[in-house]
């Protein structure tokens, strides 16, 4: 086994804006280790979903560089296939909008797609598949297209289309947004859950609730997209001014104290 | 800092403005409501025929490539065919074949003609007239300029011909659409060496179709959501549709994009791969047997015929 400390994720210095136009990171910097919980945090629109775009490979930084096991990601080592496939069945992504990760005919189609793009023998990718929906308890809906199904039921296929590869890193953009209690909770736990199985966790978030319960640390962006903090939940989570100045959370609302919620 | 503040009606609830039950008054949907609506469920059910290509029908046994093979053959005998009642012949098959596969008739020949005007009406409709198509008039629309004018004989046949050549052509796709399902379509088409490229291409393609469909009904809907009581303006509606066009295509385009990531993320890389190895059996052989022997009837039919 390797060292916790072992660094796998290292983003450094890394700027990048939608169509040379619309920045979204500014000079970013983040190394995300062997087993950690690690939680972006921030407003809307401050460039969570992005860097997790850029850890999972499908947006090249303009300056910057990003490296993943060692290996610097780009858009040229990434058309390499050895490359390409052992980065894709390392990381795993679960994207904040299920519409636009749920797309084939059927859910068993769906959860056979990464594998089957791994060039995973047949009685194999069979066998994933079905733990897979056993495990997500999703058996009962597997021969039903993704339109005939409800929001929280499209996540749990979404989530199902990754773990069925084994990641070792597991990125989820907003894992608990639109979901009801029941199904967030179930959630948080399956993540807890996965990170105790030595999965490396990097989540984007906004819900300060959960905070303590996915990350064991967060970086924290400002909304001119750069991470200007980075520490345990529970420092975070007491530096009212730094909240306040990021907009996370708001000046008269007693709800938003959750420091003193949290930590008694 | 400053906050927007709730306007108070928002915090009031609204008196009486919906006792959410019937008053009695009906209106019936206007012709913009249907044709949106309508056109865009149907056209969504013509493409995207996941749940026929499951059922345990005669073509969905078939394997894809072969499918995809022997449907090649058929449209060039078709286009090669150039008497009315045997691709009118041919047509009828299809009909069958249909049955067997276990599609509703009734949609699948609806589905058919549904496309044919789109294809056919600009060539068809001038060529069944005197002044483009020469000949016997048959039925006369009396004298414009000093000419006889009205649809003559040769360009009835000639539209005729057209439109039922067409119609074959389509039928014979929808079947092999509406009994593979798209991945193994896809994954037949590489199988048969089609580049990777198109492949990757047309499976964009469908996707953005899809989402494009997808919000024209969500914008419809979201739309006709907000409108209370019944809508007059058709110069409103008009100008909506041309409003929402723009954004409807950059919405559909995010999508596809975002989907085309997702799809990238999981290793995607243009090789369509599915569950089902292809592999060939007696039915394929049957099937390969029957169209050949079909292609061999029709076209020395149409040759004893003559010209
Ligand atoms: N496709 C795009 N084209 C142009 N600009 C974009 C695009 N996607 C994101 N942006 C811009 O990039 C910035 C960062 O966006 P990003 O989606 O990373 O934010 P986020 O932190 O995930 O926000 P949220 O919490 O709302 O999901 C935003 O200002 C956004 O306007
Ligand atoms: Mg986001």
């Amino acid at each position: 086994m390797q060292s916790v400390a072992d660094p796998i994720l290292v983003v450094d210095g890394v700027s990048y804006s939608y169509l040379d136009k619309f920045p979204a990171l500014v000079d970013v910097s983040l190394t995300v280790r062997r087993g950690e919980k690690v939680a972006l945090l921030g407003a809307n629109g401050c460039g969570k979903s992005t860097l997790l775009k850029v850890l999972d490979g499908l947006v090249f930084p303009d300056a910057g560089s990003y490296h993943a096991f060692g290996t610097a990601v780009t858009e040229q080592h990434l058309e390499d296939q050895q490359f390409s496939e052992g980065f894709r069945s390392r990381v795993g992504f679960v994207f904040q909008n299920s519409d636009a990760q749920v797309f084939s005919s059927n859910v068993r189609d769906e959860i056979a797609f990464g594998p089957l793009n791994m060039a995973m023998p047949l009685d194999q990718v069979k066998r994933r598949v079905d733990d897979t929906l056993e495990m997500l308890d999703i058996a009962d809906i597997a021969d039903r297209a993704p339109y005939q199904l409800s929001g929280g039921q499209k996540k749990r296929v979404a989530i199902a289309s990754v773990l069925v590869m084994n990641p070792e890193v597991l990125i989820f953009d907003e894992p608990t947004a639109a979901l009801d209690p029941r199904t967030q909770h179930w959630l948080m736990e399956l993540i807890v859950e996965l990170n105790r199985a030595g999965k490396t966790i990097v989540l984007a978030t906004h819900d300060l609730a959960t905070l303590e319960t996915l990350a064991d640390r967060c970086a924290v962006f400002s909304e001119d997209h750069r991470i200007i903090a980075d520490g345990t939940p529970e420092d975070i989570l007491a530096d009212r001014r730094l909240l306040l100045s990021v907009n996370l959370i708001h000046d008269d609302d007693p709800m938003h104290e959750h420091p003193h919620m949290l930590i008694p | 800092m400053t906050s927007t503040a709730t306007p108070a009606w928002l915090l009031d609830s609204e008196v009486g403005l919906c006792p959410c039950g019937c008053i009695g008054t009906r209106k019936k949907a206007n012709l913009v409501d249907k044709t949106i609506a309508g056109s865009a469920s149907l056209l969504r059910r013509a493409m995207f025929a996941d749940d026929t290509s499951a059922q345990p029908g005669l073509l969905q046994r078939v394997d894809p490539r072969i499918k995809v093979l022997s449907l090649v053959g058929l449209l060039v005998v078709t286009s090669l065919v150039h008497h009315i009642p045997v691709l009118l012949a041919m047509y009828l098959a299809t009909l069958p074949l249909a049955v067997a596969s276990r599609l509703s008739l009734r949609f699948f020949v609806k589905r058919v003609w549904l496309f044919i005007p789109i294809f056919t009406g600009v060539i068809v409709l001038p060529a069944m007239f005197s002044f483009i198509t020469h000949g016997h008039i048959v039925v006369p629309l009396g004298h414009w300029f000093g000419h006889r004018v009205g649809l003559t004989s040769q360009g009835l046949r000639s539209a005729g011909l057209i439109v039922i050549r067409v119609a074959t052509s389509i039928s014979l796709v929808v079947l092999l659409t509406l009994t593979t399902p798209w991945v193994e379509l896809l994954a037949a088409l590489r199988a048969l060496r089609v580049p990777r490229m198109f492949v990757l291409v047309t499976g964009m393609a469908y996707r953005y179709l899809f989402h494009l469909l997808d919000s024209v009904t969500d914008m419809y809907t979201a739309r006709k959501s907000r409108m209370v009581g019944r809508e007059t303006d058709v110069v409103a509606g008009r100008a909506f549709v041309g409003a929402s066009a723009g954004a409807m295509f950059g919405k559909a385009h995010a999508l596809s994009e975002e989907v085309y990531s997702a799809m990238i993320a999981r290793g995607y890389n243009g090789n369509a791969r599915t569950m089902n190895r292809f592999r060939l059996g007696v039915q394929d052989l049957v099937w390969v047997t029957a169209c050949l022997a079909a292609a061999v009837v029709v076209l020395g039919w149409d040759h004893a015929i003559g010209r």
